[in-house]
């Protein structure tokens, strides 16, 4: 049902279409300076509106979207793509500043958590005062009322008053009723995130059988998995305008791509922020320090040290750049779990050691050590140069730790690299300086994404034959 | 205009149990709970009586404490539903920017809710009549018109008050003061006929002073309200509510923005 809606009575119930529909919002409204004095007003009368443009913005810009009956429409996006703006223009709650609106059927709208509620009362009186809203007469709500209950899962707490409700309990009971007031086009905002595990699964049995009724869905939501589950059909909305739109796998591949590149590239601002923030040389570190460092271990587990970035050491040897490379050779702080890289790292020799060892480990963002690994513990001899020969501004050297694939899960991690002895005496460390990101298409659970495959092999005899059946994935 | 009566017709079930959470509502938590409805009045009564009866003797009318109590009812269903009418859309909060909700039904919710309470202090009020030795009149047969009559006044004034209210929040606060000159220009705490006769004429510019007048007839004078006020009354409640209409439809595009 839709209260402020103009319905159309053609066609199947179940339809929505927007065309070339724009929402402008005052910036003033978005500063929660939401309204306007007499005074200001006046004055704005008097001189005159000071360029009109300029205190807009643009939630929407012309953008058509087509839902036929029956049809699940998903609409993703970043936070403020104006998604939830299209919800609200769908439901008549915004109008359009242009173009039209038109929605034929009976909508029921999830846009906010107890949107509607009134807390002061019980949630039995807010079921019927909320099921009138949605257009039901007092007999419908009275045939429903058990339903509306139980599915919420609240027996015990109708009659308490919904302020003392849980998140949970109230997006059960919004959801419930909405349900239930048996709409032809269901609208959600992402309010299910709230459930518990078995209320998210009731959800999707719920939705799956909505769908199956042949009920439109306006689906909004960050959680792209549903979107695929759920949808027909995704758009993709970024800063008000249609960026993709189709096959919802195709159309969530696209928006990971372009969030994915933006990521990246902030993940670089960051590294490169964080290399000019940290101390350009290693401080010198004390005595008592340097005996407790007898291992990587407990070295990356050191709590004192695990609060932020640090970097420490004689100097004799200096790190003096860092860098992730994919296969190609180009700089990359994202990656997939199946990518190639190369950890290029660049140093300086200051003063003549005698011996040189070289660190890398990895640590989820967490603090749980990944990976750790040095030259020595592999028995790997860095050669060092023939420090009788005098050379200016020092020994300059390149080291790269070669990656054949990532395997890790989908998280993100610091990458620590260090110049030390053998007895692990640091020339130069560098802790939690640089980060980097794992996207991965499957979401496993771990640490660790083993390269791996599945086979099958399953028999039976029937009448003296054997039937095998083979699979490999 | 036809709209919003088709919808307010439309949500009639809505509307009925939103007053009825309402007047629930406003008592709930306190111990003596709906009586307040009717302490209220009767305390602000008091005060006056004792003021204007026993302190000023102020003696142009009999039985000065039920004359009080006549005009006072009325007045407190003007005044306070105003008031909250006023506020209640931008005090919506979420039911305007998160629901499908229709907005006007929020300013009609509260002029309702405070008829209910005027209504209810009725009895009370026939109950002191006849304490004092008045007995009612066929006359109370009009209450039902003068309340429609003012209740059209009403709506019509809310519904421009409270949508104008969503941009300029200054209303409220101006309106709070209004209300209080307002209420010394109604002949409440005084009879129509303390007035000079050359001024009396400005009493047509006050539709509410008109409806006092008419519930002091009903009540206590006993005669019918003249059916001229009646009908001059009326027109400018039907005028107030078409006008009332067209300035909330003209901003009810923005509630769920702006609030």
């Amino acid at each position: 049902m839709s209260l402020t809606q103009s319905i159309t009575s053609d066609g199947a119930p179940g339809s929505i279409l927007l065309e070339r529909v724009s929402k402008r919002f005052r910036k003033r409204t978005l500063m929660r300076k939401n309204y306007t004095t007499v005074k200001g007003q006046l004055l704005e009368r008097l001189l005159g509106p000071s360029d009109k443009d300029s205190g807009m913005f643009t939630a929407l810009d012309t953008i058509t979207v087509k839902v036929k009956p029956g049809c699940s429409l998903g609409v993703i996006g970043r936070n403020g793509s104006g998604k939830s703006t299209l919800l609200k223009l769908v439901s008549g709650i915004y109008r359009p500043d242009s173009g039209s609106v038109s929605v034929n059927g009976r909508i029921s709208a999830l846009i906010e958590l107890g949107a509607g509620f009134h807390p002061e009362f019980s949630g039995r009186e807010n079921v019927y005062l909320g099921g009138v809203m949605y257009g039901l007469s007092r007999k419908e709500i009275d045939a429903r009322f058990d339903d509306i209950v139980r599915y919420a899962e609240l027996e015990d707490y109708i009659d308490d008053p919904v302020k003392t409700y849980s998140s949970g309990m109230y997006m059960r009971l919004g959801f419930s009723l909405a349900v239930h007031t048996d709409p032809d086009i269901l609208l959600i905002d992402e309010v299910l995130a709230v459930g518990d595990a078995g209320f998210i699964h009731r959800c999707h049995d719920t939705i799956s059988d909505f769908r199956r009724r042949g009920k439109t869905l306006l689906f909004v939501t960050h959680d792209l998995s549903s979107v695929e589950r759920w949808c027909d059909e995704a758009i993709w909305l970024d800063k008000g305008v249609v960026r993709g739109r189709g096959e919802p796998r195709r159309v969530i591949d696209l928006y990971m791509q372009t969030v994915n590149e933006a990521e990246e590239e902030k993940l670089l601002r960051e590294n490169e922020a964080a290399a000019d923030a940290a101390p350009t040389s290693p401080q010198e570190i004390s005595d008592n320090t340097a005996a407790q460092d007898d291992d990587d271990e407990r070295e990356i587990r050191d709590p004192e040290r695990e609060d932020g970035p640090g970097r420490w050491g004689n100097g004799e040897v200096e790190i003096t750049d860092v860098k992730f490379l994919s296969k190609s050779g180009e700089k990359k702080w994202l990656f997939s779990s199946e990518d190639e890289a190369v950890i290029e790292v660049d140093y300086t020799i200051n003063r003549p050691v005698k011996e040189l060892a070289f660190g890398i480990g990895i640590l989820r963002v967490d603090g749980v050590a990944v990976f750790g690994t040095n030259t020595g513990l592999e028995s790997v001899e860095v050669p060092l140069p023939d420090f009788s020969v005098p050379v200016q501004g020092g020994f300059k050297g390149t080291y790269r730790f070669h990656i054949e694939r990532m395997g890790l899960l989908e998280s993100t991690y610091y990458l620590d690299v260090a110049a030390h002895k053998s007895d692990h005496t640091p020339y130069d460390y560098h802790h939690r300086m640089y980060k980097f990101s794992i996207r991965c298409t499957v979401p496993f659970h771990g640490v660790f994404n083993p390269k791996h495959s599945w086979s099958f092999d399953v028999s039976y005899a029937t009448e003296g034959k054997t039937t095998r059946l083979e699979g490999t994935c | 205009m036809l709209r919003n009566v088709t919808e307010m017709w439309r949500f009639r079930t809505l509307i009925s149990a939103l007053v009825g959470r309402h007047l629930n509502a406003r008592y709930r938590g306190s111990v003596l709970g709906f009586v307040w409805s009717f302490l209220n009045p009767l305390c602000l009564i008091a005060v006056y009586a004792l003021v204007f009866k026993y302190y000023i003797r102020f003696n142009q009318v009999d039985n000065y404490t039920l004359f009080l109590f006549a005009g006072l009812l009325p007045w407190i269903w003007f005044s306070t539903g105003i008031l909250e009418a006023t506020a209640s859309i931008s005090g919506g909060g979420s039911l305007i920017t998160k629901a499908m909700f229709p907005a006007h039904i929020l300013p009609t919710v509260s002029v309702l809710t405070n008829l209910a309470n005027f209504l209810f202090a009725i009895p009370l009020l026939i109950g002191f009549m006849l304490v004092l030795g008045v007995t009612p009149t066929w006359n109370l047969i009009a209450l039902p018109f003068v309340l429609l009559n003012e209740g059209l006044f009403l709506l019509g004034l809310s519904l421009a008050l409270a949508a104008l209210n969503v941009h300029f929040r200054d209303i409220q606060h101006i309106l709070g003061n209004l209300i209080t000159l307002w209420f010394f220009l109604c002949p409440i705490l005084y009879p129509v006929t303390v007035i000079p006769a050359k001024m009396r004429f400005t009493l047509i510019f006050n539709p509410v002073a008109l409806y006092t007048s008419m519930y002091h007839d009903i009540f206590i004078n006993g005669q019918f309200p003249s059916m001229l006020e009646f009908v001059y009354t009326l027109a400018v409640a039907c005028m107030t509510f078409m006008v009332g209409n067209m300035i909330f439809n003209y901003y009810r595009e923005e509630f769920a923005e702006l609030v």
